[in-house]
This record gives C-alpha cells, sequence and structure tokens, in this order.
C-alpha cells in the first residue's frame, strides 16, 4: 500500500507535465518532422504524401530567383521595421520615464495600436494611404506634396507596411522599454548627473549600455515576431504589386493553398524556421561576445 | 521647466501621428456615404449617421463570427489557464528526472510559430476531417509555453516554508496549487490571461487556415472578407466594422490596463 502510494507521488509531475506536452508534441514539435517528411515527398492525394523526391522540392526552391527576391523583401522588412520601431520605443520610454503628470494617459495611448486585431489596422491603413481619398495622401498635399502611391507601386508598397508595422507594434516596444529603464540602479545614473556629464553622454555612456539585457530581448521577440509578418500582406497588398510585398510565410501559404504545392510550401517552412534559428544564434552570439 | 515643457510638446506632437488614424477611423465611421470621398476632408461628422453600425453589422453575419470568437477565445484561454498551471505546478515545485529538459523543451516551443507549423498542422487536422470545427481553432493552442514559463517563475517565487506549513496543516498536492500557488499569483494569472485574450480574439491567421465556412469563422477572418469586398467603396461601413471588431480589446485594455503593462513588464509577448 504505501509503496503504491509513492509509486503514485514520483508520477505527480508527469502527470502534471503531460496535457501541456502532448498539445507541444502535436502542434508544435511533430509537425517540425512533419513538415520535413511533406518537403521530401511528392503531394498525395489528399492527405497522403507521394513518392520519395529527395531534396528536388529544396532544389526548386532555391533555383526559383523569386524565394531569393521574396527572402531579400522578407530581411529588407524585418531589419528595417525592427529597428525603426526599437529606436522610437525606446525614444518615447525615456520621454515617458519622468515623474510628470498625465504620463499615464499617454503611455496607455501609444500602447492602443499593439491591442488592435491587424485586421482592423489593415482595413484603416487601407483607408488612409487609399490613392482616391486616402488622408495621407491629402495632408502631403497640405504642405505642398504631390500625392504618393503607397501600396500600388512597386518601390512604395514595401516601405507603406514598414511604416503600419512600426505604428502597430512601437506601444509595445515601448513598454518592455519603460521597464527596463525603471529597473535601473538609480544610484549610478545619480552618480553621473552630480558628475555633471551631459544626457546624450549619459544616454550613450551608462543608460543604453546598463539597458542592453532589455535591448537584447526586444530584439529577440521583435525579430521572431517580425519573420512571421504574414496579416498585412495578406490583407493589404497579396504580395503585390508584382511580388513587390510578397513575403516568406505569405509565399509558403500562396505555395500550400493556392498553388496546392504543399512540398514546397513545407520546404519553405523549413528554410524559415533554419533562418529564425540562425538569426536567433547570431543574436545571442552578438551580445554574449 | 523648459525641460518639461519640451518633454510634452514632444509627446503630444508624437500623438498626432498615433492617434489621427483613430479619430479618422471613428470619423469615416459616421460620415453618409457621400460625404466620405470629398474634395477637402470633412473633419467632423456634421450629420452622424449612426445607421452605419447596424448597416455594417448585418453585411456579413457578424453576430455568428462575435459569438464564434467568443467561443473560441473563451475555450483557448481557459484551457491554456488549466495545462499551463499543472505544469507550472510541475516544473517550479518538483523535484523528478528530466525537469530541466523538459523545462527547455517547454521554453523551446516558444521560437516555434504556428506560423511555421501550419503547413503540416493543416494535413493534420485535415486527415482527422477536422477542418472548420471549434476543436481545429482551439487544439493547437490548448497549451501555452509562455503561460507555462511565466507562471512556473511566479510558483518559483513562492518560498518553501510556506508550503511546509501548508502541508501541516493538510494541504498538500492541487490543494496546494488551488489555495495557495495560484491566490498568490493572481496578478500574474490575470496578466497571462488578458495577454492571452488579445492574442488569440484578434488572431487572423490561423483562423484563416482552418474555416472557410462562416458557421465557425471567427470576427477577424469576418472583418478580412469584408475587407476584400468593401475595398473603393463604402469606407464607412467597413470603418465603423472595424471599429466593433476592435473595440472589445481596446475596452479590456483601458479597464485593466495595469495588468497589461504588468504583463509586459515581466515577459513581453505580443497581443
Amino acid at each position: 500500500m504505501r509503496l503504491q502510494s509513492d509509486r503514485l507521488a514520483a508520477a505527480r509531475p508527469y502527470l502534471y507535465l503531460t496535457p501541456t506536452l502532448l498539445v507541444l508534441a502535436t502542434f508544435t514539435y511533430l509537425p517540425i518532422a512533419r513538415l520535413a517528411e511533406m518537403s521530401l515527398h511528392a503531394p498525395g492525394t489528399g492527405a497522403s504524401l507521394g513518392p520519395w523526391i529527395g531534396l528536388s522540392a529544396y532544389q526548386k526552391l532555391f533555383s526559383n530567383p523569386l524565394f531569393w527576391r521574396i527572402l531579400g523583401q522578407t530581411f529588407a522588412y524585418v531589419f528595417a521595421s525592427v529597428p525603426i520601431a526599437m529606436a522610437l520605443g525606446l525614444g518615447l520610454a525615456l520621454l515617458l520615464d519622468q515623474p510628470l503628470r498625465g504620463l499615464g494617459l499617454l503611455r496607455a495611448l501609444y500602447y492602443a495600436p499593439v491591442v488592435m486585431p491587424t485586421v482592423a489596422v489593415a482595413a484603416l491603413a487601407l483607408w488612409m494611404f487609399n490613392p482616391n481619398g486616402g488622408l495621407v495622401d491629402y495632408l502631403l498635399h497640405l504642405v505642398g506634396i504631390a500625392p504618393i502611391p503607397w501600396l500600388v507601386d512597386t518601390t512604395w508598397a514595401l516601405p507603406t507596411l514598414i511604416v503600419i508595422a512600426v505604428w502597430k507594434n512601437v506601444g509595445y516596444y515601448m513598454v518592455i522599454y519603460l521597464a527596463g529603464l525603471q529597473a535601473l540602479p538609480q544610484a549610478v545614473l545619480d552618480a553621473a548627473r552630480l558628475d555633471g556629464a551631459r544626457p546624450l553622454v549619459r544616454f550613450f555612456t551608462i543608460t543604453l549600455p546598463l539597458l542592453r539585457p532589455t535591448t537584447f530581448f526586444i530584439g529577440v521577440v521583435a525579430l521572431i515576431g517580425s519573420f512571421q509578418v504574414f496579416d498585412f500582406v495578406n490583407l493589404m497588398t497579396q504580395g503585390g504589386p508584382s511580388n513587390a510585398t510578397n513575403v516568406l510565410v505569405y509565399f509558403a501559404y500562396q505555395n500550400g493553398f493556392a498553388y496546392m504545392q504543399l512540398g514546397l510550401a513545407a520546404a519553405l517552412s523549413l528554410v524559415m524556421f533554419a533562418l529564425v534559428l540562425a538569426i536567433l544564434g547570431l543574436v545571442a552570439w552578438t551580445f554574449n561576445r | 521647466m523648459m525641460r518639461r515643457f519640451a518633454t510634452y510638446a514632444v509627446l503630444v506632437a508624437g500623438l498626432f501621428p498615433l492617434l489621427l488614424p483613430f479619430y479618422w477611423m471613428a470619423v469615416t465611421s459616421l460620415k453618409a456615404k457621400r460625404d466620405v470621398f470629398t474634395a477637402t476632408p470633412q473633419w467632423l461628422p456634421l450629420h452622424p449617421a449612426w445607421d452605419n453600425y447596424p448597416l455594417a453589422w448585418s453585411a456579413e453575419p457578424f453576430g455568428r463570427f462575435f459569438f464564434n470568437s467568443i467561443v473560441v477565445t473563451t475555450l483557448i484561454v481557459a484551457s491554456q489557464l488549466v495545462l499551463a498551471s499543472l505544469a507550472a505546478f510541475a516544473l517550479a515545485r518538483f523535484e523528478f528526472r528530466g525537469r530541466r529538459a523538459i523545462f527547455w523543451l517547454v521554453v523551446a516551443a516558444l521560437i516555434v510559430p504556428v506560423q511555421i507549423t501550419f503547413v503540416a498542422n493543416f494535413m493534420t487536422l485535415a486527415r482527422f476531417g477536422l477542418l472548420n470545427s471549434y476543436l481545429a481553432l482551439v487544439a493547437p493552442y490548448a497549451a501555452s509555453a509562455f503561460g507555462t514559463f511565466l507562471l512556473r517563475q511566479a510558483f518559483a517565487a513562492v518560498p518553501r516554508q510556506l508550503e511546509d506549513a501548508a502541508r501541516l496543516d493538510g494541504c498538500s498536492g492541487l490543494a496546494f496549487l488551488w489555495h495557495v500557488l495560484l491566490p498568490l499569483s493572481r496578478p500574474t494569472l490575470i496578466a497571462f490571461a488578458l495577454v492571452a485574450v488579445v492574442a488569440h480574439w484578434n488572431d487572423y491567421f490561423w483562423p484563416l487556415i482552418v474555416t472557410n465556412n462562416n458557421a465557425v469563422r471567427t470576427l477577424p477572418i469576418g472583418l478580412g472578407m469584408f475587407v476584400g469586398q468593401e475595398v473603393t467603396t463604402d469606407w464607412n461601413l467597413l470603418m465603423a466594422a472595424s471599429i466593433f471588431v476592435s473595440a472589445p480589446m481596446l475596452l479590456l485594455f483601458f479597464l485593466m490596463q495595469r495588468y497589461f503593462v504588468r504583463a509586459r513588464l515581466h515577459t513581453g509577448i505580443r497581443g
């Protein structure tokens, strides 16, 4: 009897972990293996796999110039939107990290876009940047700038999506930076102030280095998040005009669901996963050096 | 004095690009169709067309989508809270073989978003004939690596002595989780629940993959369909629909602000 209850006690933590591990295994870990399997077989009928085709899906992918273009565009999107939004978020956090009245309300307002559904933001942005009656062009007209073909021009479309993403995310980075700032050792900052260090010098020699862990954290979250950009593309441009805003997830989605090339879509997903891992590794390495 | 003034000036100037879109969304949603496209934009809805809201509401089966969103979000968040509490309890308060490995296994799941696994998950659900069901919308999110991690940190912070004292009072195992750990971790629980509600209420990607039937479509999908149809025409209705789709989350955020900020302080997933 005693032995049995001991065994039960020992099994307990595993029991508590089982549901979570089952879900994660089914929908997060096994799918990676499943993707690999799918990418090595021809598409079958229904849910079954066709014959083994080796690496030809990858060959097809890597020999497609469109893939490389889309890869480049995804990188452009990530490495433009992330630093811009992070810098703005840090700037706002510095301004808001002061004992001034009314800042609580301002913080909340800056954060509001973060809780908006991407679909509503996309609808609003389509209207604001609309070539026919859009408010942005009107405001530019007031200061003497000719209308810009925001989302319909191959040069402008991607930068427009970047602007929208920055608008949506900046409040999120601001809040985390604020938390980072409030956790800084006040004594160090005060000492520098007493020594007469100028604000800009103080910022670059003390505040910014002390914020390194926060910057690292935001960088990781932001990189993973923006690599997955899909919603704005699907809702606002469908990857166009002529693929100028096509990105990796959208390309995988097109291959899988529009062109019925599931093997290719699976290969693309794995390439994406490898890229995310590589970039995270790189970021971790630069920050830990 | 000058510095304070300058700070306010910059912050308020920054509010212009931030708030103008919200304002424009609200104003447009109240305009009659003929007032939407005017040579000079009308900054005030002089003749507010309140009809736009019921009109937009009935343009798609938004009532059904609303219901679906509530069901799906509730199921996901409830399931995540239960499973994450149990898993976090094991990871934080038990010594057992493989604990470290399992902890890292859970954390590693954070870097595998659904945007990478969707092709495989779609195939799995299709094979079992589960597409277009609440189950398909909920199952992949039934557990949360993030929630597990977050609660583990909160549970681990509860001192050992408290556990010993509770055991003397006959409160151990799940009773300890329920009567001591969870109440003590209330702020973390609420913060996590709020972040999860926002994330899944707003989720567009996964429902798009697994639904093509109005019976199970959620609000973001409904609004997305509306975007597809209404572009270049009824901006007033589209803005009205965008407002009633976003309103619950904006409201929740303004009411529960301090908890949201807390969630970000301790963690930071996006909502």
